[in-house]
C-alpha cells in the first residue's frame, strides 16, 4: 500500500440545497485531498458541512459542482449500479445512531455486506468471525442489536464497515452517542485497524477526543476548508 | 446478494410486527378458504345439474333432427344405423341410449292432464342415465322394451285419481301428424319430489311406443350421449360432427337446456363479483401491510443502499416479502380448508328444511336439496395462484418505494 496515494480529491465543490423557498449553501468551493491510510477528523460549526462532505465523498449525494474522485474514479461519471458497487467494495460507513438492522444477530449485520458481494459462507464465516474478535465482540456474535450496548453496537457497525476491506471508512459523528470511556475504546480501536490494515479512516466530529486523536484535522467553516493541522 | 439471503431477511422482515402480520395472514386465509368452498359449492352443484339434466333429457350431447329444437314434434326423428357404436367408440363417451320424447295428454275416466313422455330402452338405461327410474315410489320399472304398461310421475297419478294396475289413455301426435291413443295399465309410480316434475312426468317402454308413432325399429327423437366430464360436452359434439348424417345434429345440454346454461352462467356472474370485492379487501390489507412497513423502514433502506445495496435488491427485498405474505396464507388457507371442505365432500348442508321441499326445482330439473362441495382442481390451482398473485400485485408499489430511498434524505432523520 502506498502511503503517498492520493485516496481522495474533491475540486472545488459546491453542493447547495433547496429548502423551501431558500437555497442552502452548504459547500461553497470546498478542495480537499485525502491519501491513503490517512486518519482524518473533519470538524467545524454545525451546519459547516461536514456530514455533506461525508455524504459526497460516499456517494451517497452528488455534489451541485465540482469533481470527486475516489480512488481515481469520478463518481459524477459512474452510473447508480457503478456507485451501489463502489460502496459496496470499497467505502465503509460507521454512522452515529449505528445503524444496525435490527432483525440480525451482530454476525449476520457484520456479514451483510460480504453476502452482497457474494462471498461464500465459509469464507464470510472466517472473515466475520476475526472481525468481531478484532472489535472485541467474541462470544457476541449471535446477539441482536438490542442485546447489546451502544458502544458494543458501534463495534459492530465498525466491524460492519471493515468487513469488505474498503479503501476507506467514513465515519460521521462516531463517538457522539457513547460515554467518553466507550468513546475512547472506539477510537483506539479506529487507530488500531488504521494501523494495522492501513484502511482510511475519515470522520466528521464535534468531539474534542477524536480531532485529537486524528493525525490530520481539517476544520471547515461555511462549507469551505479554513484550517487544517497535522498531528505527529 | 443472492436471491435466498433476501429471502432470509424478508421473512425476518416479517415478524417484526407478528400481530400485523397475523392479522394480514388471516385476511389471506380467510379470503383462500371463501374462495375455495365457493369455487367447490359452484362445481359440484353446477357439475350435478348439468349432470341430472343430462339425466332428466337427452344426455350431455343429443343427436337430433335439425328442426327438433325449434319445433319438438314426433315427426322430427332421426334413425341410428350403426351410429350408436361409433359414438361409443369416442372418448370419454360411456354410453349412449335412444329415446322418445314430447308432449301427451293422459286421461282417466274422471281426468285428463297433460304432460310430457319419455320413452325409454328398459335393457340399456339405469337411473345412472335416467335420474327418473330411480325414484319409484310404487310398483316397478319396465323390463322390457316392448311391454305395455305406464309409469307416471306421483302427483300426476293422483290428479288423474288412478291407482297401481288402473288403466290410462294416452293421446299424442303420431309421425305423420295425426292423433293416436295409446291404453296402458299403471305399472308404477315416480316421485322426484319437485312438484312440477312429479305432476307431468309419464314413462313409457320405447319399442312398445314406436309402432303407435309409425317408427321404425330404430327410429326415435333423441340419441342421447352420457360422457365422464361434462366440461367436456362442446368437445365430444364437435368429434361427433363427421359421424352424422344430413338430418342429424348435435346439441350439447347447454344448448338443449339454455335456461339451465343461463342460470348457471348467472349465478357465476354474480359470485364473481362478490370474489372480486373480496380479493380486491384482502388485496388492500396486504398492501396496507406491506406500505406501513416499507414507510417505517426508510431509513433502514437508506443504510443498506449505503452500504451497498442496489435498488433491485430492495425492491426484490419487499416482493420476497409480500410473496412470503402470499404463501404463508395459501399453506394457511389450505389448513384452515381441509377439514370443512372435507366435510362438505363428504356429507353436505342439507338446506331441505329451508326451502320445504325435498328436491328443488330448476329450470325444470329437479335437484338434491343437499349441497355438497367437489372442486375442479384446476380452479384449486387458479385460486392458489390467485392468491399469490394478488400478494405479489399488492407488494408491487411498496416495493417501487423501497428501492426510490435516497439514501442522504432518510439517514438524515436520525
Amino acid at each position: 500500500m502506498n502511503q503517498n496515494t492520493t485516496i481522495i480529491e474533491l475540486k472545488n465543490i459546491t453542493k447547495v440545497y433547496r429548502q423551501g423557498e431558500l437555497d442552502v449553501h452548504a459547500l461553497r468551493g470546498l478542495d480537499l485531498t485525502i491519501k491513503t491510510g490517512e486518519f482524518t477528523a473533519i470538524s467545524g460549526p454545525s451546519g459547516s458541512g461536514k456530514t455533506t462532505a461525508l455524504n459526497l465523498i460516499g456517494a451517497l449525494d452528488k455534489p451541485t459542482s465540482g469533481d470527486i474522485h475516489l480512488e481515481g474514479n469520478d463518481l459524477k461519471a459512474m452510473g447508480q449500479r457503478a456507485l451501489s458497487h463502489l460502496r459496496r467494495d470499497r467505502i465503509g460507513f460507521v454512522f452515529q445512531a449505528y445503524n444496525l438492522m435490527p432483525i440480525l444477530t451482530a454476525y449476520e449485520n457484520a456479514e451483510t455486506v460480504l453476502a452482497l458481494q457474494g462471498v461464500a459462507a465459509q469464507k464470510r464465516k472466517e472473515i466475520v468471525m476475526k472481525l468481531l474478535e478484532d472489535v472485541g465482540l467474541e462470544g457476541m456474535a449471535d446477539r441482536r442489536p438490542n442485546q447489546l450496548s451502544g458502544g458494543q453496537q458501534q463495534r459492530v457497525a465498525i466491524a460492519r464497515a471493515m468487513a469488505s476491506r474498503p479503501a476507506v471508512i467514513l465515519a460521521d459523528e462516531p463517538t457522539a452517542n457513547v460515554d467518553s470511556e466507550t468513546a475512547s475504546r472506539l477510537l483506539d480501536l479506529m487507530k488500531k485497524l488504521n494501523e494495522e490494515h492501513g484502511t482510511t479512516f475519515v470522520f466528521s466530529t464535534h468531539d474534542p477526543r477524536v480531532m485529537e486523536s486524528a493525525k490530520r484535522l481539517i476544520r471547515l467553516v461555511d462549507g469551505k476548508v479554513e484550517d487544517e493541522q497535522e498531528h505527529p | 446478494m443472492k436471491g435466498q439471503n433476501l429471502a432470509k431477511l424478508a421473512w425476518r422482515n416479517l415478524w417484526r410486527q407478528k400481530r400485523r402480520t397475523l392479522l394480514t395472514l388471516f385476511s389471506i386465509v380467510f379470503g383462500f378458504f371463501i374462495a375455495i368452498l365457493t369455487y367447490a359449492t359452484q362445481d359440484r352443484s353446477y357439475a350435478s345439474m348439468i349432470d341430472l339434466a343430462a339425466k332428466m333429457g337427452g344426455g350431455h350431447v343429443a343427436v337430433q333432427h335439425p328442426k327438433y329444437m325449434d319445433a319438438p314434434s314426433l315427426k322430427y326423428t332421426v334413425m341410428d344405423q350403426g351410429l350408436s357404436e361409433k359414438i361409443e367408440a369416442q372418448e370419454s363417451v360411456h354410453k349412449v341410449t335412444h329415446r322418445i320424447t314430447g308432449q301427451l295428454m293422459v286421461a282417466t275416466a274422471r281426468q285428463s292432464i297433460g304432460g310430457f313422455f319419455i320413452a325409454y330402452d328398459p335393457a340399456k338405461e339405469d337411473p345412472e342415465s335416467l335420474s327418473f327410474l330411480e325414484g319409484i315410489k310404487e310398483g316397478a320399472l319396465f323390463k322390457f322394451a316392448d311391454e305395455l304398461g305406464i309409469i307416471l310421475g306421483k302427483k300426476l297419478a293422483q290428479n288423474l285419481g288412478v291407482k297401481m294396475g288402473g288403466k290410462v289413455v294416452y293421446t299424442l301426435m303420431d309421425k305423420n301428424g295425426e292423433i293416436v291413443t295409446g291404453l296402458g295399465r299403471v305399472r308404477g309410480v315416480i316421485g322426484t319430489g319437485a312438484q312440477g316434475i312429479d305432476s307431468s312426468i309419464v314413462l313409457l317402454p320405447i319399442d312398445a311406443l314406436r309402432p303407435l308413432l309409425g317408427y321404425a325399429p330404430n327410429e326415435m327423437t333423441q340419441l342421447a350421449v352420457y360422457i365422464n366430464d361434462s366440461r367436456r360436452s362442446q368437445k365430444v359434439s364437435k368429434k361427433m360432427g363427421p359421424l352424422l348424417g344430413p338430418q342429424q345434429k348435435s346439441y350439447t345440454w347447454a344448448e338443449i337446456t339454455p335456461d339451465l346454461k343461463s342460470f348457471i352462467a348467472m349465478k357465476m356472474g354474480s359470485s364473481l363479483v362478490i370474489q372480486i370485492i373480496i380479493a380486491l379487501l384482502v388485496c388492500a390489507g396486504i398492501f396496507n401491510t406491506l406500505f406501513v412497513s416499507v414507510m417505517e423502514r426508510m431509513r433502514e433502506f437508506g443504510i443498506l443502499l449505503a452500504i451497498g445495496f442496489e435498488p433491485r435488491q430492495l425492491f426484490s427485498m419487499v416482493m420476497w416479502e409480500s410473496l412470503w405474505l402470499g404463501l404463508v396464507g395459501l399453506v394457511g388457507g389450505f389448513a384452515l380448508t381441509a377439514w370443512p371442505y372435507g366435510y362438505l365432500v363428504e356429507h353436505g348442508i342439507d338446506v331441505s328444511a329451508q326451502i320445504g321441499e325435498k328436491a328443488v326445482d330448476i329450470a325444470g330439473i329437479g335437484f338434491s336439496p343437499i349441497i355438497q362441495v367437489g372442486i375442479f382442481p384446476e380452479h384449486a390451482v387458479m385460486i392458489s395462484i390467485a392468491v399469490v398473485v394478488a400478494t405479489l400485485m399488492a407488494g408491487i408499489y411498496p416495493a417501487w418505494r423501497a428501492g426510490r430511498v435516497v439514501p442522504v434524505e432518510t439517514i438524515r432523520l436520525d
